[in-house]
């Protein structure tokens, strides 16, 4: 199992004196040891400062320790992705067999638990983060009745997308469109051919989806991820509903890979097979005119279906723009979606849909890195609110003593929580602008959807009882209470600045404003320090992670 | 009235609802209702209205909502919807003040609907939909009018079905946050917009540059921690740090949200704290807690000042690509048991002319079936609900349920007989929008030949 990442690294960082000595050994040491037996050379292209590095890991992970930005200051970004590739992948599914062959009837706090588990202490933080940003693209729900009670197949779906987040993007829609889980949600699991005496025709759903939702989108796009427009000025729809159709029909015949029956309700999580007497065999036309041919396999037609969608100009602009938008910020110039998107259609090597280089295109972009200087004002996005507290309790080396993330409804108070959307719409729209400030300015801030009136207020009171309960010197806080470290910060509290200045870099990657310091240092200094420093670090900590700067990432 | 050609067969008049109202268990309600009215306190000031738009997310297939019960007529729609088809004599009959000779039943799970039509408390607006202008098949098929853009597409059609026209547009601005903007000198000095939100952001209540105020379903939160001297510090803190303005336009979004939520809660909180509890009880589902607390709203909306007040609750599930046989008796069960307590509700606070309520979806679905389930269609029955309503009745055209008939397009998706447009300006009209001004908020209003349908 996982061990906390930050206090391996740190005690064989602290072994061989990170900043004095070339080469940091690691070679699997300590009980987690996962670190791929990678030896770590100091780099060449380290970050300037702790804040760069500690954006960068904003952009890249579920948020930053102190530990995190002094070793990517250490081996440099290259080496850091190398590393994070290499690593050993983190799943769910492992986790809730094992709870399984425990006699424990799974349900769906189970998969939350190694869901945080995973966000907090996974050394693939990168995976970790992409995987959380694919699965917002490819959404599957627990809120939909066929899969509230299927722990099994929803772990098994993220494990899908953290495998393949750095793989090509072809195998992950074809694993997308086969898992019995995605199956279920969109209905392509037990979806057959036409049989008009009972005017029945094959379902639809996953057909529209999978085009306007997971790969090319509903109009045409220019390779910078604007739409194209005709004539008039109009945008130009990519397929319609015959299109739909056309898939529809090529989707059928697949069901769970141990069925007896075709109608089988249940079955395992592995990839659906194919029925072909439940399948179309006459030709289908999809899209921009290529046609199936009749009488293939539902495999040969599948391939066919799948190679035609990748292939289409859209799927590089339309993924990369959306994957710019959870990782890095909300509005990227289309020249920012362009050099991405130009990745995705050729990694360099020829590779079209190589996943891994296209994150790293996107986090290594001048934009993501310079975007907070250059256009200060409308560069990054609001936090996901899921990131404000990852992002919370990763600074701050967050745990229980019973080494369990028991946070199973986080969507109470922040609208949002792991395949929990209410839709496959996902929890906020890449276009939402609300107006005012936002749709003045000609921005769009997707995560402000779920910022309501009513979750924003739930949400600063979830951090009220977050920093002021969960933390490492409250002795009435029960085994299951995950609680910040205030140790590291606490000798600082004398000094309001120092530790204002420790806690920009770790929680704003160093964005705080004056105005807002001025605020901060005068309230810390009426705070009198004559508890260790206890409550003036938590003071700065509540007043962070609930202002209005501490809640956008820049 | 006003109905025009639209209305089927024109000319009826409001009836005594004892001889339309049915079994005895609709009487029994109704006495209920009336009762609870003597009881009521006068809390809902003279001249305040307010809309109430029930949202089922996914597409509603309401044509096994209402459904044809004289034997020719549902003869067709059995042939059309085949293993969907609701049994013949488990309808719920309805008597629609104007008949065509066709007669109609409810779903079996809706008997509250059928007493609130019987009541004429419930008018039924049949195959609403996004339009341009009037379509038939073959104008659809040759392109010769055109067509709403994205059809079948959630988003694309509720974005349409909430923008009140069947455009693209990139900044989302929906019919009812227009009529908040249009009638915002009807709520002077209030604190919060006119448009009230249960269900989180939406684009029908998005205005030009108001937001709806969005509330939970327990009232609004209240900022929590801040206690003692050392709370107050820190509030006043926390107060300084939202108040400030920020370079981000982000940050300042975020705070934009911060700031009237905070303010916003004040005055609302208080208004519920003094307020009388509802005798009303509803259903505990999710549309049900939403409408109680529309209700309680309501109850208190002398004190929070507001004469004109729009309030959007939602609904999801109905997007029935499978399993529907199983599942939509419960989808349309929890409307009529939550309309009936939020009627009831109305009744209770004297408030009924004053309130009314609405359905909307993004589209109905397909006659024919995938086996499991019905996929994206078009056209769909619509629910309008409230004292002021004329109830009893059917309004527009309903469509001709064959496969490949005159109003289907393809699979029993049906071509609108009336357009969202023409059912959102009855309503807008009736909350108190100018005729001159309907045409602005619904631009393709001019292309129908009714732009009010007169059902409220």
């Amino acid at each position: 199992m996982m061990q906390d990442t930050r206090s391996d690294r740190t005690s064989r960082l602290l072994a061989v004196g990170l900043l004095a000595a070339g080469t940091l050994g690691c070679g699997g040491g300590g009980s987690g040891g996962s670190d791929g037996g990678n030896d770590y050379v100091q780099g060449s292209d380290v970050p300037a400062s702790d804040a760069d590095a500690a954006r960068f890991l904003t952009q890249a992970t579920f948020g930053p320790a102190r530990d995190d930005i002094d070793f990517l200051r250490f081996i440099g970004y290259a080496a850091w992705f190398e590393d994070q590739r290499t690593l050993p992948i983190s799943k769910e599914k492992p986790y809730v067999d094992a709870l399984e062959d425990d006699g424990k009837d799974l349900n769906q706090t189970h998969r939350m638990q190694i869901w945080w588990k995973n966000a907090m202490t996974g050394k693939d933080q990168l995976r970790q983060r992409v995987t959380w940003a694919l699965s917002q693209i490819f959404v599957v729900s627990d809120q939909h009745s066929a899969l509230y009670g299927d722990v099994k197949g929803l772990c098994s779906y993220y494990d899908i997308l953290a495998t393949d987040a750095f793989g090509n993007f072809r195998q992950l829609l074809e694993h997308v469109t086969l898992s019995p889980t995605m199956g279920k949600y969109l209905n392509m699991l037990r979806n057959e051919k036409a049989n008009p005496a009972y005017n029945i025709r094959p379902d639809e759903n996953y057909a529209r989806e999978i085009l306007q939702l997971f790969t090319i989108g509903l109009v045409q796009l220019d390779p910078d991820g604007e739409p194209t427009l005709d004539g008039l000025n109009q945008p130009i729809p990519t397929y319609d509903q015959s299109v739909v159709e056309g898939f529809a029909a090529t989707f059928t015949g697949w069901t769970f890979e141990n069925a007896v029956n075709w109608w089988d309700w249940e079955g395992n999580t592995k990839p659906m097979v194919a029925w072909p007497d439940y399948h179309e065999t006459a030709a289908k036309s999809i899209l921009d005119g290529v046609v199936i041919p009749a009488g293939q396999t539902p495999e040969a037609d599948l391939a066919l279906a799948l190679d035609t969608i990748f292939a289409h100009p859209n799927v590089g602009p339309f993924v990369s723009k959306q994957l710019i938008q959870r990782l890095v910020t909300s509005n990227p110039t289309p020249a920012y979606v362009g050099r991405v998107a130009a990745v995705f259609d050729d990694d360099g090597s020829g590779e079209r849909g190589d996943l891994f280089e296209v994150v790293k295109a996107i986090l290594m972009d001048d934009e993501a890195r310079n975007g907070h200087t250059t256009m200060p004002d409308t560069f990054g996005k609001v936090k996901e609110p899921l990131l404000r507290m990852t992002g919370l309790w990763r600074a701050l080396d967050a745990k229980a003593d019973s080494g369990k993330y028991k946070v199973y409804w986080p969507e109470y108070a922040f609208g949002q929580a792991p395949l929990r959307s209410p839709t496959v719409f996902n929890f906020y729209s890449p276009t939402f602008s609300p107006p005012g400030t936002i749709a003045d300015a000609g921005l769009v801030a997707p995560e402000l959807q779920i910022a309501t009136h009513s979750l924003i207020a739930e949400g600063t009171n979830e951090f009220y009882y977050l920093v002021f309960w969960g933390h490492s010197d409250n002795t009435s806080a029960d085994k299951d209470t995950v609680k910040i470290d205030l140790k590291p910060l606490k000798p600082l509290a004398a000094d309001p600045n120092a530790l204002l200045d420790e806690l920009d870099v770790l929680l704003m990657a160093g964005s705080m404003s004056p105005e807002m310091r001025q605020i901060l240092v005068d309230h810390l200094n009426a705070t009198p320090n004559t508890d260790g420093g206890r409550q003036r670090v938590l003071e700065a900590v509540y007043l962070i992670v609930t202002s209005p700067e501490g809640a956008v990432q820049k | 009235m006003n109905s025009f050609g639209k209305r089927l067969g024109g000319g009826a008049s409001r009836r005594d609802f004892l001889r339309y109202g049915g079994s005895s268990a609709s009487l029994a309600l109704l006495a209920q209702l009336f009762s609870m009215q003597r009881a009521a306190r006068a809390d809902v000031g003279a001249g305040y209205k307010a809309l109430v738009c029930v949202y089922l997310y996914g597409g509603n297939d309401s044509f096994n909502l209402i459904v044809p019960s004289s034997n020719p007529e549902y003869a067709t729609y059995a042939a059309s919807r085949q293993n969907l088809a609701v049994a013949q004599n488990l309808l719920v009959p309805i008597a629609p003040a104007t008949s065509t000779g066709v007669t109609w039943g409810l779903h079996p799970s809706v008997p509250e609907l059928a007493t609130l039509f019987g009541a004429q408390k419930l008018a039924i607006v049949g195959n609403v939909g996004t339009l341009v202008a009037p379509l038939t098949k073959a104008e659809y098929e040759s392109g010769a009018v055109e067509k709403p853009p994205q059809l079948f597409s959630h988003s694309d059609q509720s974005d349409q079905w909430m923008f009140g026209s069947a455009v693209t547009a990139a900044q989302k601005i929906g019919w009812c946050g227009q009529v908040g903007e249009n009638l915002a000198s009807m709520n002077p000095g209030s604190v919060m917009a006119m448009n009230i939100s249960l269900d989180g952001s939406n684009t029908l209540q998005m205005g030009a540059t108001v937001a709806p105020y969005i509330l939970g379903v327990s009232g609004p939160t209240e900022l929590t921690g801040f206690w003692g001297s050392q709370g107050t510090l820190r509030r006043q803190a926390f107060d300084a740090l939202r108040q400030k303005s920020n370079t981000s336009k982000l940050s300042q979004g975020f705070a934009d949200v911060l700031n009237e939520s905070v303010t916003i809660e004040a005055t609302i909180s208080a208004a519920l704290a003094a307020a009388t509890p509802l005798a009303t009880t509803f259903p505990t589902s999710w549309l049900g807690q939403q409408l109680e607390m529309v209700a309680r709203m309501i109850s208190v909306q002398s004190a929070v000042g507001q004469q004109r007040q729009i309030y959007f609750v939602g609904k999801g599930g109905f997007d029935t690509h499978g399993n529907q046989n199983a599942e939509q008796p419960d989808l349309y069960a929890d409307i009529a048991q939550c309309l009936a307590a939020f009627q009831a509700a109305m009744a209770e606070l004297d408030a009924e002319p004053n309130v009314t309520l609405f359905t909307m979806s993004e589209f109905g679905r397909t006659l024919s079936s995938n086996a499991q389930g019905t996929d994206h269609g078009w056209g769909s029955h619509h629910l309008v609900l409230g004292g002021a309503v004329a109830g009893g009745d059917l309004y527009g055209t309903m469509p001709d349920l064959t496969l490949d008939g005159p109003d289907d397009v393809g699979g029993g998706r049906m071509i609108p007989t009336t357009s969202v447009e023409q059912y959102a300006a009855t309503l807008a009209s009736w909350f108190g929008v100018a005729p001159g001004d309907l045409s602005t908020i619904f631009p393709n209003l001019g292309n129908f030949s009714a732009p009010t349908l007169g059902f409220v």
